[in-house]
């Protein structure tokens, strides 16, 4: 992991300026190192990011905190495992919180399947915008998902935001699951091309 | 025309890219595409830029954290021991005594006295690597890793619980104990270090005590170098004492020798 010129000897040292503008895969690597300042920089940066989507798809407060702290400390147990040259660091961390988030909801699921199925009743996509605000990061996640055909939006937003499987959202929203699942491809390929994602 | 089907079924396979990059997929699906995506580069690069994009998705939804979680999480992880980088040379399938060697590095791992949350997670993946890799499932196999799995994702929970906190005692005979638990979770997670090797017919028994009694909290499994754990206890409820003794290595139904740590929790 290219880290700088800084010895790993030496793990006690303060990280200088550990300002949000450091990068974060930078950090990443000192935080494999066993660095708390670079830990408690990194959960500066990216904690309310992971604390958003799982909130967004656990719903649950308190499960939702749970979850969060069961993420950031794989980030602290794991960061020697984040290869920068498979992707972003944001994108390590939020594919690690997204899936645990994922993985509670469907862990819980067989007991409250009843609930689920009625409360799924409501329409997510509009309260999910509805509830961002006017950063400009926002705004263009807003904008690309308003590109979208109204099949490919819903699929990414019941699936992304609320973790429902390609299986039930085809059932959602009557929809074969063939259908749901090019669906899904498609609107992540036509956002990533909008929002202008590297790689 | 068997190749076209290939293809065809490749295709298929590869549809699922855009689930997968969400989750949106069963258990199941996942490993079935992960194995697909093991021999295809092109679709691993796909998928890392779809996961890009759903990165950004996840931080359009940031929200204030709430008071107090980072410094929670950051006690545990001051006494989390982080899982050391990959070595390629130590995944080498052994035909035997893998699980032993499993498990003597969960034991390495929890040098000295620090909470390793990672060993157990870390052991189950092991065994699962040296498992594929040799292409056996056998049960009992399946059975130890799905222990070392479910005793490390208890040891996460009452590591991040909210009420968690850590004591210590000392052990008469030699050694030291450390303790984290949670009233919350009722239960608590227990290592040693430095105690005294026993033969090997007696073994360590943890004891939780209350006013309602007695009850064996389980063994402490026989460590080198006097060290041993981390091990899970359960049940715990308020006003229970921790004890440690030294009984037959089967185990006794009560304390049968005296008392060598008797910590307050």
């Amino acid at each position: 992991m290219a880290t700088g010129s800084q010895e790993p000897g030496n793990p006690a040292r303060p990280v200088p300026a550990a300002g949000a503008g450091r990068d974060l895969a930078v950090q990443i690597g000192l935080v494999a190192r066993g660095d708390s300042a670079a830990f408690d920089a990194v959960f500066e940066q990216i904690g309310p990011s992971v604390f958003g989507v799982v909130k967004r798809v656990i719903r649950d407060p308190a499960q939702s905190e749970e979850v969060t702290q069961e993420v950031m400390l794989e980030v602290w147990r794991t960061a020697a495992k984040f290869d920068a040259g498979r992707g972003s660091a944001t994108a390590w961390v939020m594919t690690l919180a997204h899936r645990r988030a994922v993985d509670r909801v469907r862990s819980v699921q067989a007991e409250s399947e009843r609930e689920r199925r009625i409360a799924s009743a409501e329409i997510p996509f509009d309260e999910v915008l509805e509830a961002v605000e006017s950063s400009l990061e926002r705004e263009r996640v807003r904008r690309c998902l308003n590109s979208l055909t109204e099949v490919q939006r819903e699929s990414v937003t019941l699936a992304y935001y609320r973790g429902y499987t390609y299986g039930q959202v085809a059932s959602l929203l009557g929809v074969p699951t063939g259908t749901v699942k090019t669906r899904m491809r498609d609107a992540l390929i036509r956002l990533r091309d909008c929002l202008g994602v590297a790689q | 025309m068997k190749i076209k089907l290939t293809r065809a079924s490749q295709r298929d396979e590869h549809t699922l890219a855009g689930a997968y990059a969400m989750d949106a997929i069963s258990a199941a699906d996942r490993e079935r595409f992960e194995r697909h995506l093991a021999g295809c580069e092109e679709c691993a690069q796909e998928i890392a830029s779809l996961r890009e994009t759903t990165a950004v998705l996840g931080a359009a939804a940031a929200e204030p954290l709430p008071a107090g979680l980072k410094e929670r999480v950051m006690a545990v992880a001051a006494m989390t021991r982080q899982q050391p980088p990959v070595d390629e040379t130590e995944l080498v399938p052994l035909a035997h005594g893998t699980w032993a060697r499993a498990g003597s590095w969960l034991r390495s791992l929890a040098w000295p006295g620090r909470l390793t949350l990672a060993a157990g997670a870390a052991a189950a993946a092991a065994v699962l690597v040296v498992a594929v890799g040799f292409g056996v499932a056998n049960s009992s196999m399946q059975q130890q890793i799905d222990q070392a799995q479910a005793s490390s994702q208890q040891i996460a929970v009452v590591l991040t619980a909210q009420d968690a906190h850590m004591t210590a005692g000392t052990v008469a005979g030699g050694g030291t104990a450390t303790i984290v638990m949670s009233h919350a979770r009722h239960a608590l997670v227990f290592t040693a270090q430095g105690l005294r090797a026993l033969p090997a017919s007696r073994g360590y028994e943890l004891w939780l005590i209350g006013p309602e009694g007695t009850r064996s909290a389980g063994m402490l499994p026989a460590g080198g170098h006097g060290m041993t754990g981390p091990v899970i206890a359960s049940g715990l409820r308020q006003g229970d004492h921790l004890a440690l003794t030294d009984e037959p290595a089967g185990g006794s139904a009560h304390p049968t020798t005296s008392m060598m740590l008797d910590v307050a929790l």
